[in-house]
């Protein structure tokens, strides 16, 4: 008796028409040719729901024929071995029709030694939860007026004294020249679209906790007085997802995207939310 | 406070960061949680290379490599304190109010020690090397804390 992780090669092999799925194999007819070296030549004839499995010299007849080693074989039908690697490993070929075999592969219930049973399915413990974290966000000095420039329906931009490029929200430093921002200068507030990512999976708001509806656009407007990459992110009016513009430069092609306003919130506090969003300014 | 720039234009935002999460406690871990709400045993598993029985479970033996998913035994719901240390900051998440004890218990017939609460005696009175024994929880979280707390008990 020859075994591999522990099984009866042969055991393996005889209990294949027993453990053939028969309510699952109407419609299938033909015989597959299984070439186990070792574990001799093995022809499996399905009909009418039915399997019967014999040794056979001469597997010619056959829809396909699958060659593999005992191991490999045993190791595939117990679930040790992936059928999928043992292919692209050359371990194991399939001469002939393989989408014939691969649907015949299926029809077989899973291999169990003598003497063990089914054991029943595994309770998985999955457990869900959303965790609460309260937080403090400073501002400094240079965020700190940029929000208050928005209660005052400002949008501000720091301007590098070295490139000259905006930046919006601002920063202290233009990381490009690594030196220290300090021309304020007002942008906007209206603009033009430049780029639209339609949102399907929303994070929560950091501010509220809350979860945005989706889908949702998260936009790039270029703000007059802005040029290039200086766009403004923030969102776009939902309802107006689908009529928008974007506008792109290509090979110095200028297209123009649609024209954005910005909607201010009634009560401002100077937050990023002072700005509800941007809509069309038809 | 004195500071070295402007700040007239510094202030705070308030904010309420919200996590949703989903925690899959993977089929060694769910099998160790159900049998120890369903059936009060601690289950750990044993590699047969190395002869380590891990509690709680784990899927690979650290050293081994080798995989331990069919490799269960159980182990006792007694053990020792190999080592502890005292809570004493409050925080919303924690499971007790503070001062508690976190103690790190090796059951009997495991290798690898457990890390739980450590109740019935003032945080001052713990010391490595005593008795504890495991009390189940009465209602089930699917958790780890289906173990309410370990408590001491006679050697």
């Amino acid at each position: 008796m020859t075994t591999y992780f522990g099984v009866d090669v042969a055991d393996v092999i005889e209990t294949m028409p027993s453990r053939f799925r028969k309510e699952a194999a109407a419609g299938i007819a033909g015989s597959f040719g299984y070439d186990l070296g070792e574990a001799g030549r093995w022809r499996l004839a399905v009909r009418d729901g039915d399997a019967a499995l014999a040794p056979a010299e001469d597997l010619d007849d056959c829809l396909a024929v699958v060659a593999t080693d005992p191991q490999t074989f045993v190791g595939i039908q117990l679930g040790k071995i992936d059928a999928t690697e043992a292919m692209a490993l050359q371990k194991l070929t399939v001469a002939g029709d393989r989408g014939a075999f691969g649907s015949i592969t299926r029809l077989f219930q899973k291999y169990l030694p003598p003497g063990e049973e089914a054991l029943p399915e595994t309770e998985l413990v999955v457990l869900k939860q959303t965790i609460s974290v309260d937080q403090t966000f400073a501002t400094g000095p240079v965020m700190g007026r940029f929000l208050k420039g928005l209660k005052e329906k400002k949008i501000l931009a720091m301007r590098c004294p070295v490139c000259g490029r905006l930046q919006s929200p601002p920063r202290e430093i233009c990381a490009v020249c690594r030196v220290r921002n300090t021309e304020w200068v007002e942008i906007g507030p209206k603009g033009e679209m430049r780029m639209l990512e339609y949102v399907y999976y929303a994070s929560p708001d950091p501010l509220t906790g809350e979860t945005r509806e989706t889908p949702y656009g998260a936009i790039g407007v270029l703000l007059d007085g802005c040029r290039d990459e200086e766009v403004f992110w923030h969102l776009l009016n939902p309802a107006q997802l689908d009529r928008v513009q974007m506008g792109s430069v290509i090979d110095g092609q200028v297209r123009h995207g649609s024209r954005l306003r910005p909607v201010w919130a009634e009560n401002r506090t100077g937050s990023i939310d002072d700005i509800q969003y941007f809509e069309l300014d038809d | 406070m004195q500071s070295d720039f402007d700040t007239s234009d510094c202030y705070t935002i308030e904010g309420k960061l919200a996590l949703p999460y989903t925690y899959f406690a993977g089929r060694v871990g769910s099998r160790f949680i159900t049998t120890l709400r369903d059936q009060h045993k601690i289950m750990g598993v044993r590699c047969a290379a190395c002869d380590t029985v891990f509690v709680p479970p784990r899927q690979t033996c650290e050293r081994c490599l080798g995989d331990l998913t069919d490799s269960w035994c159980e182990v006792g719901s007694r053990g020792r304190v190999v080592n502890f240390t005292v809570v004493r900051y409050p925080d919303r998440h924690l499971p007790r109010p503070v001062p508690f004890v976190l103690a790190m218990i090796l059951l009997e017939g495991a290798d690898t020690p457990i890390v739980h609460l450590l109740e019935g005696i003032p945080p001052e009175q713990v010391a490595v090397d005593m008795a504890v024994e495991a009390v189940f929880a009465e209602t089930t979280t699917n958790t780890i804390r289906d173990i309410d707390h370990f408590k001491p008990c006679d050697a």
